[in-house]
């Protein structure tokens, strides 16, 4: 099975190799049935790799340590599910993991448009092909899973071995969450390729228009889409079992899966000024480039330990190989931007400085901003250390400081700028828009100042967050009036149909709704308290409205763990409210504590208690209490984030009807003529006509 | 006599209550006071520095760390609290302690770097950085607004069929 495995991994290597190759010569010689085979090539990787992914994993399931990788990340014991995520617990799976997952979205890529842009899908199979093959170079020849277990005999002789048992797995990866939350980031990372593909299919092919950008759309909002569970996954987890009372804490492989997810945000805002008004072209292409490569950087933190890391469970010499491939790139995307550059002219002019165009250019200077200051500090270290040859540190602080004005001055723009217009935006519609919205925040601020909220940035953080909910509620209100007005129907129907009709638009302002949840989640860390105290039984202590006392304290162990935990009783106001257990377990397999934290969480904090050890000098429970206010927003804020996310993504109802009328009757064709006009011969010429979404 | 005594009832019992008198006396001696570590003082300046082990990136105060696992701070970041809490009750003020730190374990102790030399630059590009695009944005927006005298725009040499057929194909294909 491990040749059956090395061997499927080496022949995807090979058709991959063809794949690229003959898609070179395909378009060189503009041949069409060479394009096509290194189409299914490309196409049939994803069969090759799936089948040495299923080749592992059989390995797993079967408790067969005869591979190193295997034996290093499982047991007999561990269970079925957890035997399945181990594929990706070390370096190797990962990578073999990371090759997996792109494969699947080239394949999909290259299936779904298998008939679809001539032009363009060449140049796409081309550049997928090359990302794949640098993977398969790592999973072939750096970084194999299927490495056999050999030992020598007595005559000096190399036999393979198998272990009778593996050292198992991690029990901080035996969670729920890190069988999600991995791959999750994963198709983040990979999916961006698919946009960058197509952006550079469209620069190397010199193909005009925002053709790219319309087919990326929805590829680029999947990536995004994962890559922001990814992120709030992984803080989730580390909040939940890590024990510190923290979701967060700018740890270099952390802000590496922060990277990507900004500048993608600013990718799917920036694209709507070359859509609706042919602007923005290079920066669009840049945007999407730099998105890729930090998608290889952060995989390279993740996977290298160049920047000391909780997260770099194996430090090795990959590194070289993922600075290279990033070198490659930076090159190849220059290369072809200089090369076409001409292609990339705007159509148009900025006509007024308070317009939705130059909202979009605050908000993308904003994110790149914050973009270059997380990237900024990770890399500092290391920067440092090669330019004075001393070592310093950059630590959460640093990051704390210089992004927290950034995020609230972005929590700022996502009120204003969906509601100015296109173009020009008149004092009138300003002050009708912002009136309400803008009084109501300062109300809510007024409020909070007198409820004693004196910190600056909380206090500004909900001043913000009032402005901008009501400005997404007006605009859904005053949408749906008009609709309800005409169709004499009630308001939540009238909500329906109006964001069904424009489901880009008002998905887009459920996700910024979410943003606003988790700007509020991220806030209430301001007023975290904490306590900790050494507590015998029958003693108590006292946080926020709580009052905790200890009833026992005992040593519940089993083969797998020796555990320490606390029986709490929660008082609030002298009621009894709720029991609690935080323990601390000493797994004996592996020697790793692990915390389990005993958090009770509401709406408006969270009761969060951890078993923090024992007093070396006295030798009792050392219990740590946190109160966190409104973490659960943050949760919360990432479900209306999907939810809003995959809201954008379905087709306009009424753009439904417009294409089956268009396919339908004469009255379409007269449409398909009116919208492509007569473009390029009017200089000045406005955006070019566009169904539904013309005023999002 | 007292090897005597022992195994007797009366030794035994002698002996719980020695016991159960020491017990009581480590209770006495441990009443449930807060740890010096735990001073609002203590807490804030134990964030003011690195835990060294490492292995993380955080501060001594907010360690999750534990060598290899993830839980609660590791021993480095203990003994660097404890170190923090000792210094405050000593009446150590915030300036030498930091110094005495960054001697005993040179400048990447401190989680920000000094605002002075070539680690200045960390502080001051996130700020010049931004100030730098938006100038650049300015002249981008003065150009194109320029541009709206100028006649024709110089479009790129695309030509008027691959453009229309592009835009025709992109109203077919999206659905939005």
């Amino acid at each position: 099975m491990d040749i059956f495995g090395s061997f499927a991994l080496l022949l995807a290597f090979l058709v991959t190799v063809y794949a690229f190759v003959a898609g070179i010569v395909g378009i060189v010689t503009r041949r069409t049935l060479v394009t096509k085979s290194a189409r299914n090539a490309g196409m049939a990787v994803f069969g090759l790799i799936t089948l040495a992914v299923a080749s592992l994993e059989y390995f797993f399931f079967t408790d067969n340590f005869s591979l190193a990788y295997v034996a290093a990340h499982s047991n007999h014991a561990l269970p079925l599910y957890y035997k399945f995520s181990a594929l990706w617990a070390g370096q190797e799976g990962s990578l073999l993991w990371w090759s997996w997952l792109l494969s699947i979205y080239v394949f999909l890529a290259l299936f779904l448009n298998r008939k679809k842009h001539p032009e363009l899908m060449p140049y796409v199979g081309v550049t997928l092909a090359g990302v794949q093959t640098f993977f398969l170079v790592l999973n072939n020849f750096v970084a194999s899973p299927f490495h056999v277990i050999a030992s020598a005999d007595s005559a000096g002789v190399m036999h393979m071995a198998k272990l009778s048992e593996g050292s198992g797995l991690n029990p901080l990866l035996q969670y729920p969450e890190m069988v999600i939350h991995p791959p999750m980031l994963y198709l983040g990372y990979t999916g961006f390729t698919i946009p960058f593909a197509f952006a550079m299919a469209a620069l190397l092919g010199r193909y005009p228009g925002e053709k790219w950008i319309h087919i990326t759309r929805r590829w680029t909002m999947v990536a995004w889409c994962f890559q922001g569970i990814g992120v709030l996954l992984g803080a989730h987890w580390a909040y939940a079992v890590l024990g510190w009372g923290g979701y967060w804490a700018w740890d270099p492989v952390e802000n590496a899966a922060l990277l990507p997810w900004i500048t993608g945000t600013a990718f799917l805002h920036s694209v709507m000024m070359q859509e609706k008004r042919g602007m923005m072209k290079v920066w669009n292409v840049w945007l999407v480039f730099v998105t890729f490569m930090l998608c290889i950087l952060g995989t390279s933190l993740t996977r290298t330990g160049i920047v000391s890391s909780v997260h770099a469970f194996a430090e090795s010499s990959i590194g070289g190989w993922f600075f290279g491939f990033l070198g490659i790139v930076l090159v190849v995307c220059l290369a072809a931007w200089y090369k076409n550059r001409d292609y990339l002219r705007s159509d148009n002019q900025l006509d007024s400085l308070v317009s939705r165009e130059s909202s979009f250019l605050f908000n993308n200077l904003i994110l790149l901003a914050a973009c270059f200051a997380v990237l900024w500090g990770t890399l500092f270290p290391v920067l440092s250390e090669w330019v004075t040859g001393s070592k310093i540190s950059v630590g959460p602080p640093f990051f704390n400081k210089v992004n927290v004005p950034i995020a609230l001055f972005l929590l700022f723009l996502t009120g204003v700028g969906p509601l100015l217009a296109w173009r020009k935006t008149s004092v009138d519609a300003l002050r009708r828009n912002f009136a309400w919205p803008l009084v109501g925040g300062l109300i809510a601020g007024a409020a909070g100042f007198a409820f004693g909220f004196r910190s600056f940035y909380p206090l500004v953080c909900l001043i913000l967050s009032v402005f901008v909910t009501l400005t997404i509620f007006s605009e859904f209100y005053r949408g749906a009036r008009v609709i309800a007005s005409r169709d004499s129907s009630n308001l939540i129907t009238a909500v329906g149909e109006l964001t069904m009709r424009n489901t880009r638009r008002y998905g887009g302002y459920v996700v910024h709704f979410a943003m606003v949840l988790i700007f509020v989640g991220i806030a209430g860390s301001a007023f975290n308290q904490d306590i900790q105290k050494e507590l015998n039984v029958g003693q108590s202590l006292t946080i926020g409205p709580y009052t905790i006392l200890c009833q026992n304290f005992d040593q519940p162990s089993n083969d797998n763990y020796q555990s320490d935990r606390a029986t709490l009783e929660v008082f609030r106001n002298g009621r009894s409210e709720m029991m609690l257990y935080p323990e601390r377990r000493l797994f004996l397999a592996s020697q790793v504590t692990e915390t389990i934290v005993a958090n009770e969480s509401t709406p408006v904090h969270d009761l969060y208690v951890v078993y923090a050890g024992r007093s070396p000098d006295t030798n009792l429970p050392v219990i740590h209490a946190y109160l966190n206010p409104l973490v659960k927003w943050i949760w919360f804020g990432g479900i209306v984030l999907v939810l809003g996310t995959v809201l954008a993504m379905i087709p306009n109802r009424r753009a439904a009807i417009v294409l089956r009328a268009a396919t339908e009757s004469s009255w379409g064709e007269a449409m398909a003529q009116g919208a492509s006009g007569s473009p390029a011969t009017s200089p000045a010429r406005s955006a070019p006509i566009r169904r539904s979404d013309s005023n999002d | 006599m007292i090897d005597a005594m022992k195994g007797t009832k009366r030794y035994r019992l002698g002996m719980r209550a020695v016991a159960a008198l020491f017990l009581a006396m480590i209770f006495v001696v441990a009443a449930p006071t807060s740890r010096a570590e735990d001073s609002p003082r203590a807490k804030a300046l134990s964030k003011k520095v690195m835990c060294m082990c490492g292995g993380c990136n955080d501060t001594a105060g907010t360690c999750n760390h534990t060598g290899g696992a993830f839980s609660g701070p590791c021993d480095t970041a203990k003994a660097m609290q404890k170190e923090v809490a000792q210094r405050v009750d000593r009446g150590d003020s915030d300036d030498l302690m930091l110094q005495s730190f960054v001697q005993e374990y040179g400048p990447t102790v401190l989680p920000d770097p000094p605002k002075k030399g070539f680690t200045w630059l960390v502080w001051i590009a996130p700020v010049v950085a931004p100030l730098l695009a938006l100038l650049l944005i300015w002249e981008v927006v003065r150009r194109w607004r320029r541009r709206v005298a100028l006649a024709p725009a110089g479009g790129p040499p695309i030509s008027a069929e691959l453009l229309d057929r592009a835009r025709r194909e992109v109203d077919k294909d999206s659905d939005e």
